[in-house]
């Protein structure tokens, strides 16, 4: 409350007239360059929902979920040209970012740090633009479609799935976890990522 | 089955982060070879690997997290303007100053004349490093306040007014940096008596320690910084606030108008 009513005392660069429209996320991203306060806070209001969702998932814990989802926005806003709109969607790309951050502190706590270090020090590449059988679906409707393909699933081919994205564990520390054989967990993770394909494929 | 389409079908693991570290190593090594359908295969992939994340519970951040976030964002924005204002001033400085020495040299009986343009170019020159030193003032005390309110070290300090007429104000408390109090539909003192903060000490008999004045602007609304507070925080029972002629006391004068505990 009282960071939200200094908020609100604030007379800043942010205090210029909001506009109505609707503007894409990529715009406001390049708005971001000229250190406009304004894009910033429409960008949060958007997607801080489905951020925190994702770290607080990984996570587990609701304070330490929001200092990483500080963080992914602190480095948006400092870094925005990062994100290069020409190559892909703004959305996956900040999930990525957002995931690779909150596996970062899992990190800290594990000791899994030396398989995930290369891949999680800098900021995520670019996620192309969406395969051609992926459509603008809107988030409600994305949320349901991802939901229900990974409920088609074997039980075991979601919980394997699951436990390499929200935990980033590997092959071989799933197998451990699961106490099943390094090959079965691999093709239930290779056949239901095919199976999730396949599915938006089909729902284009 | 050719190389590529070996590597292939580790694509979307790989991009899932779930493959043992020699297949990782051997992956990107074909990559760095710079094929181009598993370059294209795995921009694919990252994408649909990004989808997992509807996967997570639907889940709220809190209002604090907005407004923290909004709060350093503001500062920073705020820290750059004011860099860019207060570098260019010595470029033109500069400039101004050494075409009017050249002048002197070369026009030396202009110089009556001379003299007062450098008076004039003085002047702005002083005006010119005043508000520089302003705009660097108040981008520390910008700085410092973010870090105030951002940092997990300070503590929240509700104070609680003595009267359901009044808003009820909070501070923040970094051990390191100072206090932040701040509020707004603050009615404004009477006259020229103004707002004073205090500490009130927990030793037994401790008398309150005078801290600094405030007045509310127009609308309401201030934020004081107490960068250097007279007292640690350990030592502190309170912070209060009382109505105070001009200038503040060096004993409160009145009721406390606000008061916070300090747990």
């Amino acid at each position: 409350m009282f960071l939200a009513l200094l908020a609100s005392l604030g007379v800043g660069p942010d205090s210029t007239p909001r506009s109505n429209d609707v503007l894409p996320d990529a715009t406001l991203v390049q708005s971001l360059l000229q250190r406009d306060v304004n894009s910033f806070e429409q960008l949060y209001d958007r997607h801080s929902r489905t951020v925190y969702a994702l770290v607080l998932r990984i996570l587990q814990q609701a304070a330490t979920a929001e200092e990483v989802v500080q963080d992914v926005f602190l480095q948006l806003w400092r870094n925005a040209a990062a994100y290069d709109a020409q190559r892909g969607p703004f959305v996956p790309w900040l999930l990525t970012l957002a995931r690779n951050r909150a596996l970062d502190h899992l990190r800290l706590k594990s000791e899994r740090q030396r398989r995930r270090e290369e891949q999680t020090d800098e900021l995520p590449p670019v996620v192309a633009a969406p395969p051609e059988y992926e459509k603008e679906l809107d988030e409600r409707r994305r949320v349901e479609k991802v939901r229900s393909l990974m409920g088609g699933l074997l039980p075991q081919q979601k919980r394997a799935i699951e436990l390499a994205y929200f935990e980033g564990l590997s092959h071989s520390e799933i197998a451990d976890k699961l106490k099943e054989p390094l090959g079965t967990v691999k093709s239930w993770i290779r056949n239901g990522l095919l199976r999730l394909k396949e599915g938006l494929q089909t729902a284009s | 089955m050719t190389n590529g389409d070996q590597f292939r079908e580790l694509i979307e693991v790989y991009a899932l982060g779930a493959l043992d570290p020699q297949e990782r190593a051997s992956l990107e090594a074909h990559l760095a070879e710079g094929c181009v359908e598993c370059a294209k295969a795995l921009d694919d992939a990252r994408w649909l690997i990004s989808q997992l994340a509807y996967l997570a519970p639907e889940a709220q951040p809190s209002d604090m997290l907005r407004g923290r976030l909004l709060q350093t964002i503001r500062a920073e924005a705020r820290a750059g303007k004011s860099a860019e204002r207060s570098s260019a001033i010595p470029f033109w400085m500069w400039g101004a100053i050494a075409a009017l020495l050249l002048f002197t040299v070369y026009q030396t009986w202009e110089v009556t004349k001379l003299g007062k343009n450098i008076d004039d170019v003085n002047n702005r020159s002083a005006a010119a490093i005043a508000e520089r030193s302003k705009l660097q003032q108040q981008l520390e005390t910008a700085q410092r306040e973010a870090v105030i309110l951002t940092d997990p070290k300070s503590v929240m300090i509700p104070m609680v007014a003595d009267s359901k007429s009044m808003p009820k104000l909070e501070a923040m408390w970094h051990a390191k940096m100072g206090i932040v109090v701040a509020g707004r539909e603050v009615p404004m003192p009477s006259g020229n008596r103004t707002l004073q903060l205090w500490l009130i000490p927990k030793a037994k008999d401790g008398k309150p320690i005078p801290s600094l004045t405030l007045r509310p602007d127009a609308e309401g609304k201030f934020v004081l910084l107490v960068a250097n507070p007279p007292d640690a925080m350990e030592a502190t029972k309170a912070l209060a606030i009382t109505e105070e002629p001009a200038g503040g006391s060096t004993q409160p004068t009145t009721k406390p108008i606000w008061v916070g505990s300090i747990s």
